[in-house]
Formats: structure tokens, C-alpha cells, sequence
């Protein structure tokens, strides 16, 4: 496109919205799609058409799947609900539906504690804070799976450094990949790595508090726990709303610590999980696609749930 | 005094529990065999310092380079048009809101579409379209799966660019491609950037896609990285040689970017 053209475009916008004519002749294409009226959509174009290519097109298609079965090889065969009403009678689906929950509710809660305990102790000027802050932030960009293959190393049985510290201490061997803690182990490498994420949105929402308030509460004689629960956490709700709102919809689709330690076994088969092993492992796409289906109706769910609480939020601390 | 003493000392735990499975990467990445399998402690941490892991991993039988190569070639590419497409979506939602809030709440929600349950229709559609074990169709999937963050991040920045400028342009006789070209993006020069290298470190960290779609010609480092513990055999200094290399250019980014990491993992919400 010529800039003459982008620039003719300007002054064919007339007040009468007759954008479509310039002096007399039919616009180009060019001077159409950069007009006033139309500029805000032709920059749309290119998002638009992934969106219809990488949205629409996998969710009709999982939803035409979800009621055949076959389809891998040869013509998928209609069945109607089957897949769904299978799907409902599995208890594999709802043992690991139970286990996502309870690793969402656990990461969450983890996090959130930990993250506010240690924004809590950083709310001050320290000597160094920026060193210890961006050392705390390192593990947030490094690639989840590298580093549950770390952790799996470290918490291996006999040469696992965490397992050899403490028999050397006198504490015992921990069989961290045991099937009742397996499960625990894997949240606990996520709570490590996602623990400094709380820390610093809360450490942001403390140190953007107005001071004056505060001093207020001090001079009335307001006890430290009494200015917490009444003054700092009204005030930083939306905060801890938009991390519940975006850590759910992450720890929701936990997947890459599964596969660099225990690969779905030992009790820790998550929603995900369950997914990739019916799709990719038994190709059992029309199961996997109602399944899919099923996941993708929770998730969307429970972030309404939660836009809805941060809207409130938000208004409440206006 | 007391106090002081225990500020410090919660201080230093937080930061060595969070720095030391890192550290541990890199000292086992230098260590021989027998000291990585050693059950005596004293060996974990004196042992003699070697670069067998990295000759083994850099070896024609494990090929890492290739897989770095295809990280870096997926990353970048992918990347770029991402931008192409956020960009100018992004700028569209900023200044005229458009589609009234719905379209950029769709987009949005793409994040929120598991990316298992795309991977099924997408793998069928990439096994008849020869895509599969391709880059390009890794390049594809990547621009799906790191657009609508990159929108919505964008999006704030563009919010922040003072609109006067614009209208003084647009007087100028400047046409709007022009304006959102020359007067706008370079306004937003440094959100572009950060944009773009969250875009780069995500494509780089992936895994679900990397794992179901490619084979051998586009493997990428994860994928590499995660073959090493295998069912068969568990070959600890090569994994770590591997990660640490692996997460190097995550961490650079992490440390010189501290200041935006915050904004940029909540969507540009929480300016941090």
C-alpha cells in the first residue's frame, strides 16, 4: 500500500460517509481499507482469520467428534450421547477430575499463603531488595518442564541430593513418587515455581497503598492483625482475585511437570492427562473430543465464576 | 536487633530455596557419572569438573544442536508473526474498542481453550496436510498459542500511548496507516519489545505441542531434553547438561527483565 494512498484516504473521509467515492472515481481497495470508517477492521483482518482457522475450526470439529466414534482411520460412525453418557459412568474421569481440583485448590491456597507471608516480610526498603527480587523471579520463565526433570532428580530416591541431606541429618528417605504423596510432590514443584509470581503482584498491590490510612489505624491503637484483616486484604482482593483467576486457568491444564516425573502414574492421572492418554495414546478421538468437550465447559465456567468476582472486586475498592 | 536478625535470615532461606534446584542444574551438568550416581554426600558436592556431558549431548547420537536450532528457528518465527497479527488487532481494540469488548474477550479466551483439545482436530488436520514433525506447522500452532496473550498485553500499552499525538498527525495530513506506522508503534517501541520477548520465552519453554507434533526433522530442545528420562535408561548428566543450556536465555530474560514479568504474566493487569 502506498503511503499516497494511505494519505488520500484521510481526505476522502467527507462528513456525508461517502467514503467509497474519491473525487468523483471509485476508491481502490487501498483507500477503502484504510478510510476512516474501515481502518479499525482491517487491522483485525489477520487476528480474525486465526481466530476462525485455530478457534472455531477445533471447536466445531471437537464438538462433531464428541458424538462419533472412530475417525482416525476411515468414517467416523455417528453415536449420538454415547461418548458423553460413557464418559460420565468412567470413574476413571472422575477420579481425575477430583485430583485437578484438589491440585488447583492445593497450588492455590500454597501460593497465596506463601506469596503473602513473604510479600508481607518484603513491604519495606532493604538493602539489595532488587537483587533478592529479580533472584526470586528467575524460576518464573524457565521452562516448566526442565524443571520438574530437575526436581525428579533431586527428589530421587537413593541419589536425589533432597533424600541424601536428609539421611546425612538423621531425618530418613522420603519415597517422594510413593502413589499417596506423588500427587503432593508434583504441587509442590509448582508451588515453588509459582510462589514469587503472589509474592510480587501482592508486593505491587502493598506498595501501592496510601500511607496516610495506615498511620491512621496505628495512632487509633488498631492492632497489627486487626489493620491486616480490616485494611490490607479489602484492599488487595482484586489482586488476589486476578491471581486465582489466571493461576486456576493455568493449574487447570497442568501437564508438562506430569510428563518429567511421574507420567500419569502413582495416582496423579489430571484432566490433561486423562486427555493426551485417550486421544494420543489409545486414539480414541471421539471419547477424547467429548472429554475435551467436558473440560473446556468446567474451565469456562469457573472463569465467568471468577471475571464476575473481580468486576465486584474492582468496584468495592473504587 | 532480634528482628533485623530474623528479617535477614527468612530473607536468605527464601532466596536459597529458590535459587538452589537451579544451581543444582549447573553443578550436575559438570559432573562425571560417578559422582552424579553416588550415594555419598560428600561426592555430590567435591567432584572433579568435566565436560563429558556437554560432549555426549552436543554428539551425532543425541543431536541437541539440531533441536536448539529448531527452538530458536520456531521461536523466532513464530514470534515475528505473532506481532504481525497482535499488533494492529491490538491498536484496533485500544483506540476504538472494537466489536465493544467481546471480540478481545474471545480472543482472550483462546488462552482459556485447553491446548490438548486443539491438538486433536489440529493433528488430524496436520497428518492430512503433511504438516506434522514440519516446522511450519510447529511456527502455526505457536502463533495460536502466543497471539491472544500478546494482544491483550499490547493492548495496555496502546491504552497508554497519549491519543493527542495521533489527532496532531492525522491534522498533518498524515493517512491512519501512517500514523499507527510512524507515530504510533514507535511510541510503544518498549512494550513491543518485552511483547516480543515473552512471546519468544513461551515458544521456547513449550512442551504438549513441541511432544505431539513433532518426531525427528522438528524435534525442539524440550522435547529433546525430556527424552533423556526414559523408560529404559535415565541419563542424568546429559538432562542436565541439556537444561542447562535450556534454560539459560530463560533466565537472562528473567533477570534483566524483572521489572515486567509481573505485568507481563498477568496480562498486563498488575503493572507490578
Amino acid at each position: 500500500m502506498s503511503n499516497r494512498a494511505a494519505k488520500s484516504a484521510l481526505y476522502s473521509a467527507s462528513p456525508t460517509g461517502e467514503e467509497d467515492v474519491v473525487g468523483g472515481r471509485k476508491a481502490t481497495i487501498g483507500e477503502i481499507l484504510t478510510s476512516e470508517k474501515y481502518f479499525k477492521w482491517t487491522l483485525l483482518i489477520p487476528l480474525l482469520l486465526f481466530l476462525i482457522a485455530f478457534m472455531l475450526y477445533p471447536l466445531f470439529f471437537s464438538v462433531y467428534q464428541s458424538f462419533h466414534i472412530g475417525g482416525v482411520v476411515g468414517n467416523a460412525t455417528f453415536v449420538g450421547l454415547q461418548n458423553y453418557v460413557e464418559l460420565l459412568h468412567d470413574p476413571d474421569f472422575w477420579v481425575s477430575l477430583r485430583r485437578t481440583a484438589q491440585a488447583v485448590v492445593v497450588c492455590l491456597a500454597a501460593e497465596l499463603l506463601i506469596g503473602m507471608g513473604i510479600a508481607l516480610l518484603w513491604n519495606r526498603d532493604f538493602k539489595g531488595q532488587n537483587v533478592f527480587r529479580g533472584l526470586t523471579l528467575l524460576p518464573l520463565l524457565v521452562a516448566p518442564l526442565i524443571l520438574s526433570l530437575v526436581w525428579n532428580f533431586l527428589l530421587e530416591y537413593n541419589i536425589g541430593l533432597v533424600n541424601q541431606v536428609l539421611s546425612a541429618i538423621g531425618l530418613g528417605r522420603v519415597k517422594w513418587w510413593a502413589p499417596n504423596i506423588a500427587l503432593l510432590t508434583i504441587c509442590g514443584i509448582t508451588v515453588w515455581q509459582w510462589f514469587p509470581f503472589s509474592t510480587f503482584v501482592l508486593l505491587a498491590g502493598l506498595r501501592g497503598m496510601p500511607k496516610d490510612v495506615f498511620e491512621a489505624a496505628r495512632v487509633d491503637g488498631a492492632s497489627a492483625w486487626y489493620t491486616f484483616r480490616r485494611l490490607t486484604l479489602p484492599m488487595l482482593s482484586p489482586l488476589i482475585i486476578i491471581i486465582v483467576l489466571l493461576r486456576t486457568m493455568w493449574l487447570i491444564r497442568l501437564f508438562d511437570p506430569l510428563y518429567g516425573t511421574t507420567r500419569g502414574g502413582v495416582n496423579t492421572e489430571l484432566l490433561d492427562w486423562m486427555l493426551y492418554r485417550t486421544s494420543f495414546v489409545y486414539f480414541d478421538i471421539g471419547y477424547g473430543s467429548a472429554l475435551a468437550i467436558i473440560s473446556l465447559y468446567f474451565t469456562i465456567i469457573l472463569c465467568a465464576i471468577m471475571f464476575r468476582l473481580l468486576i465486584k472486586a474492582l468496584e468495592a475498592t473504587k | 536487633m532480634v528482628k533485623k536478625i530474623l528479617f535477614w535470615l527468612a530473607t536468605f532461606l527464601v532466596v536459597f530455596v529458590v535459587l538452589w534446584p537451579l544451581v543444582w542444574i549447573y553443578l550436575t551438568a559438570f559432573k562425571a557419572p560417578a559422582d552424579i550416581f553416588s550415594p555419598n554426600l560428600k561426592n555430590q558436592f567435591l567432584f572433579s569438573v568435566t565436560l563429558e556431558n556437554f560432549a555426549r549431548l552436543f554428539s551425532a547420537q543425541y543431536g541437541y544442536l539440531q533441536s536448539l536450532l529448531n527452538t530458536i528457528i520456531v521461536s523466532v518465527v513464530s514470534t515475528a508473526f505473532v506481532l504481525i497479527v497482535s499488533l494492529p488487532a491490538a491498536y484496533s481494540f485500544a483506540r476504538w474498542n472494537t466489536g465493544g469488548g467481546h471480540l478481545l474477550f474471545t480472543t482472550i479466551s483462546t488462552r482459556m481453550f485447553p491446548g490438548v483439545v486443539a491438538a486433536i482436530p489440529f493433528f488430524l488436520m496436520f497428518r492430512n496436510l503433511r504438516l506434522l514433525d514440519t516446522h511450519f506447522g510447529l511456527i502455526l500452532l505457536y502463533i495460536y498459542f502466543n497471539m491472544s496473550f500478546a494482544t491483550f498485553l499490547l493492548y495496555g500499552y496502546f491504552r497508554e500511548a497519549p491519543v493527542e499525538l495521533e489527532h496532531a498527525a492525522l491534522l498533518d495530513g498524515y493517512g491512519r496507516l501512517d500514523v499507527f506506522r510512524k507515530v504510533v508503534i514507535p511510541l510503544i517501541l518498549p512494550g513491543l519489545a518485552i511483547t516480543a520477548i515473552f512471546c519468544l520465552v513461551w515458544s521456547w519453554n513449550e512442551f504438549l505441542f513441541a511432544f505431539l507434533f513433532t518426531r525427528e526433522a522438528a524435534k525442539t530442545m524440550t522435547v529433546l531434553i525430556s527424552s533423556f528420562w526414559g523408560s529404559i535408561e535415565v541419563q542424568y548428566g546429559p538432562m542436565a547438561a541439556g537444561a542447562a543450556i535450556g534454560a539459560l536465555p530463560t533466565l537472562i530474560a528473567a533477570w534483566f527483565m524483572q521489572r515486567y514479568i509481573i505485568r507481563g504474566l498477568t496480562f498486563g493487569a498488575v503493572k507490578g
